[in-house]
């Protein structure tokens, strides 16, 4: 018994050891070299496209986290349905009720990158999607249920998103279509956040959830409506869509931005429930107290 | 008071939990069940069922937060198993509560003769954790005249046996003696039948208000009945909805219950 308890501890620690190691995969390696753990989050709202370069705070963590952390690193808006399972809301799109197909047949697709352009539809939900080190992961807003009807993300390369931390910029891959999914590869550009010249850029101005949303639902206004129903026809990644690189945004703003929902909570109701706790508590218990004086049970 | 009117409080307090996981509302739910219990429950051994069902509840609660660190741990899933569990739990209360303030087998006999039967194992089940715990009670004292040990582990078996044994003769009995005075069968007696008083009527129809409100408030997404974990944010309560919850202590303040002379059983 003792022995096989030693064996599987053994065992354990090997894993512990090891899985790293070997969970770090080709892209993985990238990443690492740089430090940090990142993955790749593409979130197209039907009009534009907007994509995150999200630092992981753990060696693995499921989809719906990876979008509170771009929305702490990036000040991405997002709201969560059925009990934090499903996403409802990205960029300010989507429904505002915990039902996160109010706008069926709009909805938010999850799909999974191999980092090289190719998307494939998420089988499962996010918060069971396990998200390591060189990852990718697209949300599409729009119709359809399945991989060949819902609009696809931008055939976007891993290292289009994060490519700070990509081993060595391959400056070959030309733009191969109008508006230019992807960029010039060049390492640290600075002027290459914001491919699409007119676009405006939702994380750069440094206001948090208010400027990226508004932005792109004046997006979304524009040209929403014509693009979805040319998607669901052809795949998207031949079209030229606007897509934009989110820059961080610093600590203070990402502070400032979470401070109204901590606010958001008048006392008053709160100290209602306290009080009225407290009373029919006491009141209980005073009750109780005067029962057990009269010799009742 | 008429087993209905509690059992109408039940369900309303029930529905009223069902609706929220806001801790406030839940709160203040449990504050409203331990008032009434402390106002209105039978002295006896059924009224031990308040406090049973309050630690099953409060376990439950542990175990259902316990779960979510076998997955992807962070403060917003925590919160949220744990905002589950302590609707649970506040359901659990709401049954010790029922429990103790009536009992359930005047509940059944309201049942119509033809729903007899389903009403009788629908009160049994109600009532086997607190017999249980009554049970278990008894068999550590005999035992422990006996000599044996009943605390650790390894003598669970001279405690779980005896206590399987005696709910298997215990349920038999029941349903023997049951049978033999024609229950269900012939025509309900009429001796002594349970009235409806003001105090009844009062505490049925606030309860009824407060499920509807509940209900209502639940359709139409209004008073924040499920304070979002994902973001984490302070979870608010609703002035009306508190004062809403406040109409279910109403049976607290209603004078005690006289308890039965004699056992129905």
């Amino acid at each position: 018994m003792k022995k096989l308890l030693r064996f599987s501890l053994a065992l354990a620690l090997t894993a512990a050891v090891f899985a790293p190691a070997a969970a770090g995969s080709a892209p993985a390696c990238a990443a690492e070299a740089s430090g940090a753990p990142h993955a790749a989050l593409v979130v197209g709202t039907g009009g534009s496209t907007t994509t995150y370069c999200v630092a992981l705070d753990a060696s693995s963590v499921s989809g719906i986290h990876l979008i509170q952390l771009a929305r702490t690193q990036f000040g991405l808006q997002y709201r969560l349905g059925f009990g934090g399972q499903a996403v409802c809301q990205l960029a300010g799109v989507g429904p505002t009720g915990g039902d996160c197909f109010g706008d069926y047949p709009d909805f938010w697709g999850y799909w999974h990158g191999d980092g090289h352009g190719a998307w494939s539809w998420a089988g499962s939900g996010a918060a069971s999607a396990s998200i390591s080190d060189g990852d990718m992961e697209g949300w599409t807003w729009g119709s359809g249920d399945s991989a060949t009807t819902h609009a696809h993300p931008p055939a976007l390369a891993f290292e289009d998103v994060c490519e700070d931390i990509a081993p060595s910029p391959t400056p070959t891959q030309a733009p191969t279509h109008g508006g230019g999914g992807d960029g010039d590869g060049e390492p640290g550009g600075d002027g290459r956040d914001s491919v699409g010249a007119s676009d405006t850029n939702p994380g750069g101005t440094n206001a948090g959830d208010a400027a990226t949303s508004s932005s792109n639902e004046g997006d979304r206004d524009g040209d929403g409506g014509g693009n979805r129903d040319d998607r669901s026809s052809s795949p998207a990644a031949d079209e030229p869509t606007k897509v934009t690189t989110a820059t961080p945004i610093t600590a203070f703003a990402a502070g400032l931005s979470d401070d109204p929902t901590d606010e958001g909570g008048p006392p008053i109701g709160a100290l209602l429930a306290v009080i009225g706790v407290a009373a029919l508590g006491a009141g209980g218990w005073f009750l109780r107290r005067r029962q057990l004086g009269t010799g009742g049970d | 008071m008429h087993p209905a009117a509690w059992l109408v409080w039940a369900t309303c307090a029930g529905m009223v939990t069902f609706t929220t996981t806001d801790p406030f509302y839940l709160a203040l739910v449990v504050a409203v069940s331990w008032f009434v219990y402390a106002a209105q429950r039978i002295p006896g051994e059924t009224s031990r069922s308040f406090r049973v069902f309050a630690i099953a509840g409060l376990l439950t609660m542990v175990v259902r937060t316990t779960l979510v660190f076998f997955g992807t741990v962070d403060a917003s899933s925590v919160a949220f198993a744990a905002l589950e569990g302590a609707r649970l739990a506040t359901l659990l209360v709401v049954f010790g509560t029922f429990n103790a303030v009536t009992d359930p087998f005047g509940v059944v006999r309201l049942a119509p003769r033809r729903f007899h039967e389903p009403a009788l194992a629908a009160a049994l089940a109600l009532s086997i954790a607190p017999r249980t715990v009554s049970m278990v009670g008894r068999v550590r004292e005999a035992q422990r005249l006996r000599g044996l040990q009943t605390s650790r582990w390894r003598t669970l078996p001279t405690l779980a046996l005896p206590v399987l044994e005696t709910g298997m003769e215990e349920a038999v009995t029941l349903a023997e003696s049951m049978d033999s005075r024609g229950h269900g069968r012939g025509r309900r007696s009429r001796y002594r039948p349970a009235r409806w008083t003001a105090g009844a009527v009062a505490m049925t129809v606030c309860a009824l208000v407060a499920a509807g409100v509940f209900l209502v408030a639940a359709f139409t997404e209004q008073g924040g009945l499920h304070p979002s974990t994902f973001p984490l944010s302070w979870p608010e309560a609703d002035p009306v909805l508190l004062l809403t919850i406040g109409l279910l202590a109403v049976p607290g303040f209603l004078p005690h219950q006289r308890p039965p002379t004699e056992d129905p059983r």
